[in-house]
């Protein structure tokens, strides 16, 4: 609470001093808020909307996209292998596009958004991370060997492995 | 939506030789493995979930050992998305990384020890 109120209480009855109380903090909650999110945790009579969902006791949203990159992300390592490691590719950087923007779009305005979708973006951005990384060096390794032994041993099985039985 | 799992669960019990067996003779064909020849990092995936119908736990380590974290890790993230876990997300994490782990450790085993082919 604000020095104002505390300053208003001797001078008031009681009574009175109740009347008062829910016009106060209706604006201060939004202009000065030390703890961030962590205020809207407990329950606020004074809520000027109505609670949201009730999984955080008000108001709160998850990111829109965090659930999406979490599981992009995972299935980028599931498919960092498949066609030259381009879906895992192509999965990886949509994951990381979309975290980008909800990622500020949550340090904008941390009050809106819940903690733990935040969590899922993150985590789910380290994975796509990690699946890009992997794919990436597919394509590599399939692009250096295209080049080392030419696209038709890359097509034809007899050659590749009379190649890879000279090389040992 | 949810009726999905429970019907698959229940074709598995009813007639589950009969799934398997079409599963078994349905494996989808690796591109890489197709063109090359050589097994790809996720080559050995769908043989070991068919042995892990099957129940045969060892085989599915053979032929694939990062079926059981990567399953694992497909049911937390489910169920995590479900019912919100309070640290779920950094296991999530950690679990990743260890099925990353493993599928790199194995691969590198196969090349070393020549079982590419």
């Amino acid at each position: 609470m604000s020095e104002e109120q505390e300053g208003q209480v001797p001078n008031h009855q009681p009574n009175q001093e109740n009347s008062q109380q829910p016009q106060n903090p209706q604006n201060q909650q939004w202009q000065q808020n030390p703890q961030g999110y962590q205020n809207f945790n407990q329950p606020n009579p004074n809520n000027p909307y109505p609670p949201y969902g009730g999984g955080f006791g008000g108001m709160q949203m998850a990111l829109p996209n965090a659930t999406i990159v979490l599981v992009l992300g995972i299935l980028s390592i599931v498919t960092c292998c498949c066609f030259y490691g381009l879906i895992g590719l192509v999965l990886g950087i949509v994951a990381l596009i979309l975290s980008r923007k909800d990622k500020q779009n949550y340090l904008a305005n941390m009050s809106y958004y819940t903690v733990s979708s935040y969590k899922n973006l993150n985590a789910g951005r380290v994975c796509a991370i990690i699946g890009l990384i992997l794919s990436a060096i597919a394509l590599l390794f399939c692009i250096l060997f295209a080049i080392f032994f030419g696209f038709s041993a890359l097509n034809d099985q007899e050659a590749l492995k009379e190649i890879l039985r000279e090389m040992q | 939506m949810k009726g999905i799992p429970v019907v698959f669960f229940l074709l598995l019990i009813g007639e589950g030789s009969g799934v398997i067996h079409w599963l078994e003779n349905h494996l989808l064909s690796c591109p890489f493995k197709k063109l090359t020849g050589i097994d790809c990092p996720g080559c050995g995936l769908q043989r070991s979930f068919v042995a892990l119908l099957k129940g045969d736990v060892w085989m599915s380590f053979k032929f694939y050992p990062a079926t059981l974290p990567i399953l694992a890790l497909f049911i937390f993230t489910i169920l995590h998305l479900k019912f919100d876990f309070k640290n779920g997300a950094f296991l999530i994490k950690l679990m990743y990384i260890f099925a990353t782990a493993i599928i790199v450790t194995s691969y590198i085993y196969k090349i070393y020890h020549h079982q590419l082919f």
